[in-house]
């Protein structure tokens, strides 16, 4: 797996700054959330880490390569990402859907081959997805939809998945098997996870490390206990809560409508 | 295969109405002559025009995400016949100044439409069309001061305006063959690109398009359809916005299958309105985009509010 590592990146949108002086590398094999509040730079720092946008000053590498120089074709073979941003007006059956995922690791003539079809068929199966494959995805209810959606990152086997904010608008049950499926990703397909997230309890539960951005810096980054402190939370949000330690001594949870402020 | 079934239907159903288009017409009794150098041209032509028309709606549709796009509607044609009638009013009669202008100002308008209504990489399907009808008027503008200028030829310009398929010209009834095939193999090999810009673009580049390179190809090829159907027939409205609709109902959104079946439909859909322009009101002739916009515009009516609704397409 290659390295990913961010030096001293800075970006801005027209003339303030959104991301200022980002050093850090992701973790192998790691499960990475990141957090701040709205406006920290959350979504931007996600962009440039996956190489849609550039950074203004600084460089992403991916192994011995800069990020900006490699084609769309080579870093959609390193890095799957999910973004905010989904169109699903038209109808087209989940199987082709996950089968867009083959599309790096194929030449233009080229068709579907065994392989690509056990691949398409895999990732259907450990998404819980194959029951849907003939539905159109205009048609799936949201969970479903993030489900195929990841699908097809997994058909597209690439050693980083990035996601901004997947649990957005799910139930909690939806939620669940979402991040329930991030784990297996994570651990028994050995995948590395970026993932943008709003909700610092489900960060607390599922990372491995959490990154905290405030205005564009990243404030801290380490182990969830280590960086959800009441003191960090403060400080950037502005919000006073109360963390519990969970049963099983790594699940924490955050509770922030009960507190005095 | 299914789809190859369906496929093969739509051009059994073509090749059956280019046959029958030949005996229908006002003169109930045609000579030879008649039939061979009158109406065998012009289904040469309907088929020509109806495979660029519906051909680039499909992929304008695809490019920009947006039910609504359709050459017509986007000002697309409009600018391309303001190319055409610059053309020929400049007095030049080489065919590579004609198609040149007509294909730059094709392409130059979509790349306004685009530029008005793109904010970020997304518009909302109406801003879109906004733009389009803006450019639209503005192409019309244009044409109305040609059309002022050199009224002596305002008559056999006001039937190209309305759209016809009366062009007796073979060279250039050739030329706009071949520039219409060029563009529907283009991007029929682009076909798996256009599904995946279908996503967004962003999601596009994660799946490893490069995004710019395949729109701007597809935004060339889109555009040498729709300058290569003007330059023969004039302003056929709706044509690249019912066809492809009703396609992807039928075969589904794969461009794989949608792009030849919309170029097949649109073959189908101009026979027919053709055939009818020919012979509703004898002997007189109606300009068949009368008629294509007459079952266009409550089509276009009927996608706006379902859209609203469903979110379909």
């Amino acid at each position: 797996m290659p390295e990913l590592s961010l030096e001293k990146v800075s970006f801005s949108y027209d003339s303030n700054f959104s991301l200022q002086d980002i050093n850090m590398s992701i973790p192998e094999k790691g499960f990475l959330s990141l957090i701040g509040p709205n406006g920290s730079g959350k979504t931007t720092l996600l962009k440039i880490m996956s190489g849609l946008i550039k950074p203004k000053i600084g460089t992403v590498r991916l192994g011995n390569a800069h990020i900006n120089e490699l084609g769309a074709r080579e870093l959609a073979k390193q890095i799957a990402v999910i973004s905010s941003n989904q169109y699903f007006e038209f109808p087209f059956p989940v199987e082709t859907i996950i089968s867009m995922g083959r599309f790096p690791h194929l030449n233009r003539l080229q068709q579907l081959d065994q392989n690509d079809l056990e691949i398409v068929e895999k990732a259907l199966h450990i998404t819980q997805t194959t029951h849907l494959r003939n539905r159109p995805i205009s048609q799936l209810s949201s969970g479903e939809r993030q489900r195929v959606l990841i699908a097809r990152t997994i058909a597209q086997q690439t050693p980083f998945l990035m996601l901004d904010e997947p649990n957005t608008h799910l139930d909690i049950k939806h939620q669940i098997s979402i991040f329930r499926l991030l784990e297996e990703l994570n651990k028994n397909h050995n995948m590395s996870i970026v993932i943008v997230l709003h909700d610092l309890t489900a960060a607390a539960t599922f990372s491995q490390t959490v990154a905290l951005l405030d205005r564009g810096k990243l404030l801290t980054i380490g182990l969830p206990q280590e960086v959800i402190t009441t003191e960090n939370i403060k400080t950037v949000y502005g919000a006073n809560v109360e963390i519990y330690p969970g049963l099983s001594g790594k699940f924490s949870q955050i509770n922030y409508f009960q507190t005095d402020s | 295969m299914k789809i190859g079934w369906k496929l093969l239907f739509l051009l059994l159903a073509t090749l059956l109405l280019s046959l029958a288009a030949l005996f229908v017409g006002p003169v109930s009794d045609p000579s030879w002559t008649i039939i061979w150098k009158i109406r065998f041209p012009r289904i040469i032509l309907a088929i020509i025009v109806g495979f660029g028309l519906a051909g680039s709606g499909a992929v304008l549709q695809g490019v920009l995400r947006n039910p609504l796009a359709d050459p017509f509607i986007l000002g697309t044609s409009g600018a391309a016949t303001a190319g055409v009638i610059l053309a020929s009013i400049l007095g030049f009669q080489h065919y590579s100044v004609l198609y040149f202008l007509a294909l730059g100002s094709a392409l130059f308008s979509i790349l306004i439409v685009y530029k008005i209504a793109y904010i970020n990489g997304r518009a909302p399907i109406q801003t879109i069309v906004l733009a389009g009808v803006i450019v639209g008027l503005f192409c019309n503008a244009m044409v109305f001061i040609f059309f002022s200028i050199f009224y002596q030829e305002s008559f056999s310009i006001l039937y190209y305006l309305l759209g016809t398929l009366t062009e007796g010209d073979m060279t250039r009834i050739a030329i706009s063959g071949t520039i219409v095939a060029a563009g529907l193999t283009t991007t029929w090999f682009m076909s798996r690109e256009l599904n995946i810009l279908t996503q967004g673009e962003d999601n596009a580049f994660h799946l490893g398009v490069e995004v710019e390179t395949a729109k701007r190809l597809l935004f060339i090829m889109a555009s040498t359809m729709v300058a290569g159907a003007v330059a023969v027939a004039g302003m056929i409205g709706f044509v690249g916005l019912v066809v492809p609709h009703m396609m992807r109902i039928i075969v589904g959104p794969d461009h794989r299958v949608l792009i030849p079946a919309s170029a097949l439909g649109g073959a189908i859909f101009l026979l027919i309105a053709d055939a009818l322009a020919r012979t509703l009101l004898p002997p007189l002739e109606i300009p068949v985009g009368a008629l294509t916009a007459l079952v266009g515009t409550p089509y276009f009516v009927y996608l706006l509010r379902k859209k609203r609704h469903t979110g379909e397409f």
